[in-house]
């Protein structure tokens, strides 16, 4: 899957976009499934914004964005879900979780959407590598957001993706949880041959990235 | 395992009041239009059936009104009945031959003596409202059925044999009985039958026998001249018809007047069915409304939660799917009791009426099962529509 932006700059932070240079606002930029890219940039300049608006969920934005060469705004509904079950994989800042599910239920749900990628027991055993596999069965509301941000990653791990975008995913993880996820994450894109793109604050060196950029 | 997760993330019970009421709602309005469809059917079989011995279908004995100037010409003319039959309001016209050979009828039972003469008259038997086993003759049986008025029966109970001194005799003793019925031919030789009553009519005030008896007495007993009948038998859907009622009066033709009262029965039923479809079909259209409004208040309660699914790639098919999964089964509930209920009624008044000689089918129509199937294709399109409109907007 390729995802290309061209001349996209969100309404809201026009303004500012226009006073200062981007590698992804107001310019032509490519995000495919051959690359690992990392987005570093301080907060307000749109990180969030940019996840969502290459996942379709915002629309106030100028420019064009192509979905394999198709202009995202004509994808219709259901081949949008298509998208969102076999090629786009997702880690929100804001977790998105269904609270009154436990967090086994929140991340089965993600498996049964489509045809699985995966039997049920590799909930268990990614939940195991997290150090989250004592709260499967506690509702979601009710874990930590570290337990929470880390059901999200599992959550995003256990549907087929091509492409992994990534807000933020590790801002409630310590150091050592932190490279246990980059591990798990880069090995099931090796998987897939899936890309991935990561936004966030600091420079890191949790993955091999090909590409490093600013908003 | 899907829609397990979705039946716990989309509560349904937002407003489960509202549903039960919509459910009672959709029953009663079912129940009534399916009522009204199934004694909308059952008329139509009273009416048009074949079998019902006190049938309410409109048929009139019509002929010349006897007066000074039609004394011994009341034969209808070819015109007359070609006219008869070209009447748009006159389904079907039945000849009533008249025996053309003199006959006599005696009892063979000491106790209860008599003797008299008599004329048979005959008549297509759909025009009979009599159904009986017996009514059928062939040139080798040596037994005559014969149908006559009730009116003869009263007549004989309430005067004659009071007057007389005669034991009073009831329908069921009168149609044992064997008489010997005596045909003259015209050299005046006598052949004798048996002949039996086997029913009584209030249709055609006449000693009637079946047509196949008479074509076969005329030819061997009776003169060769054919004359045209003097009487038919007509059926109408409204023996109260303006029309039918004024070329009547044209054509100096009369008939029975009281049989205008079934025309009143018959509206009557009408009404009240048509006043039970037309509630039933508002009722069911505020059952949809309330249905509809059910579902949107599920999808606006979980605005969020379903807000959420999309997002995670839950396709509009996969959400309408689990959502009909949710609402329409009870729909399906709601038609088969309401036919459960209706099927039980039928059978109730197919035994209630047959006690009284009317015969209903024992079991509901085609007409009201395909209406039910209709209804519940209704249902499933405002289901289907309202989720496919309400999931849309999210």
């Amino acid at each position: 899957m390729q995802i290309k932006l061209q001349k996209v700059v969100p309404v809201p932070l026009k303004d500012k976009i226009e006073l200062r240079n981007s590698d992804v606002w107001n310019v032509e930029q490519t995000f495919s499934s051959n690359d690992w890219v990392k987005i570093k940039a301080p907060s307000g300049t749109g990180k969030t914004t940019l996840i969502h608006i290459l996942y379709k969920l915002r629309f106030d934005f100028s420019g064009t964005i192509f979905w394999d060469n198709e202009n995202c705004i004509n994808i219709t509904e259901n081949k949008l879900a298509q998208y969102r079950q076999q090629k786009m994989s997702v880690i929100f800042q804001d977790l998105r979780l269904f609270q009154n599910l436990t967090a086994q239920e929140n991340i089965e749900l993600n498996r049964v959407l489509q045809k699985p990628y995966y039997e049920s027991s590799v909930i268990q055993s990614m939940a195991e590598q997290l150090g989250v596999a004592h709260v499967l069965q506690q509702r979601a509301g009710l874990c930590s957001y570290g337990e929470q941000q880390r059901i999200c990653i599992i959550r995003a791990l256990v549907q087929p993706f091509e492409i992994l975008l990534m807000d933020e995913p590790f801002s409630h993880l310590d150091n050592n949880n932190i490279s246990i996820a980059a591990n798990l994450i880069a090995e099931e894109c090796k998987k897939r041959n899936a890309g991935f793109v990561l936004t966030d604050l600091d420079e890191d060196t949790h993955f091999n990235y090909t590409q490093k950029i600013s908003l | 395992m899907l829609f397990t997760l979705f039946k716990k993330i989309i509560k349904t019970s937002a407003g489960r009041t509202k549903f039960v009421l919509a459910f009672v709602g959709l029953s009663v309005a079912l129940l009534l239009i399916l009522s009204a469809i199934q004694i909308h059917a059952n008329f139509n079989q009273l009416l048009y059936g074949k079998n019902n011995s006190d049938s309410t279908a409109n048929f009139l004995v019509i002929n010349k009104e006897v007066n000074n100037n039609t004394v011994n010409a009341t034969v209808l003319s070819n015109e007359t009945l070609q006219e008869i039959k070209q009447q748009p309001y006159i389904e079907a016209v039945g000849i009533i031959s008249a025996g053309r050979f003199k006959a006599s009828i005696e009892s063979l039972i000491k106790s209860f003596p008599f003797y008299t003469d008599i004329a048979f008259e005959s008549v297509q038997d759909d025009f009979i409202d009599v159904s009986s086993k017996d009514w059928k003759w062939n040139e080798e049986a040596n037994f005559i059925p014969m149908i006559i008025p009730n009116m003869f029966l009263d007549i004989y109970n309430f005067q004659f044999s009071m007057s007389q001194g005669y034991p009073q005799i009831t329908p069921e003793s009168l149609k044992m009985m064997n008489f010997k019925v005596n045909l003259y031919d015209v050299n005046g030789n006598i052949k004798s039958y048996i002949g039996r009553i086997v029913g009584f009519s209030d249709r055609i005030s006449s000693v009637l026998v079946p047509q196949s008896f008479m074509d076969w007495a005329n030819k061997n007993f009776g003169n060769a001249t054919t004359t045209n009948p003097g009487r038919v038998v007509i059926k109408t859907k409204d023996p109260g018809n303006p029309a039918l009622v004024k070329f009547l009066k044209e054509k100096g033709l009369t008939t029975d007047a009281d049989k205008t009262r079934f025309s009143k029965y018959r509206q009557i039923v009408n009404v009240v069915v048509n006043i039970s479809w037309i509630t039933g079909v508002v009722m069911l259209l505020f059952a949809l409304l309330i249905f509809t409004l059910f579902i949107q208040l599920t999808v606006a309660s979980c605005k969020d939660e379903i807000q959420l699914l999309i997002t995670l790639g839950a396709s509009p098919q996969q959400l309408k799917a689990y959502l009909m999964k949710q609402f329409f089964p009870s729909n399906i509930v709601i038609t088969v009791i309401a036919l459960i209920v209706v099927s039980v009624l039928q059978f109730l008044m197919f035994k209630v009426l047959q006690q009284q000689n009317i015969f209903l089918s024992p079991f509901i129509s085609l007409y009201t099962l395909l209406i039910s199937i209709v209804v519940l294709i209704v249902l499933w399109w405002v289901n289907h529509s309202t989720i496919k409109k309400y999931i849309a907007g999210k």
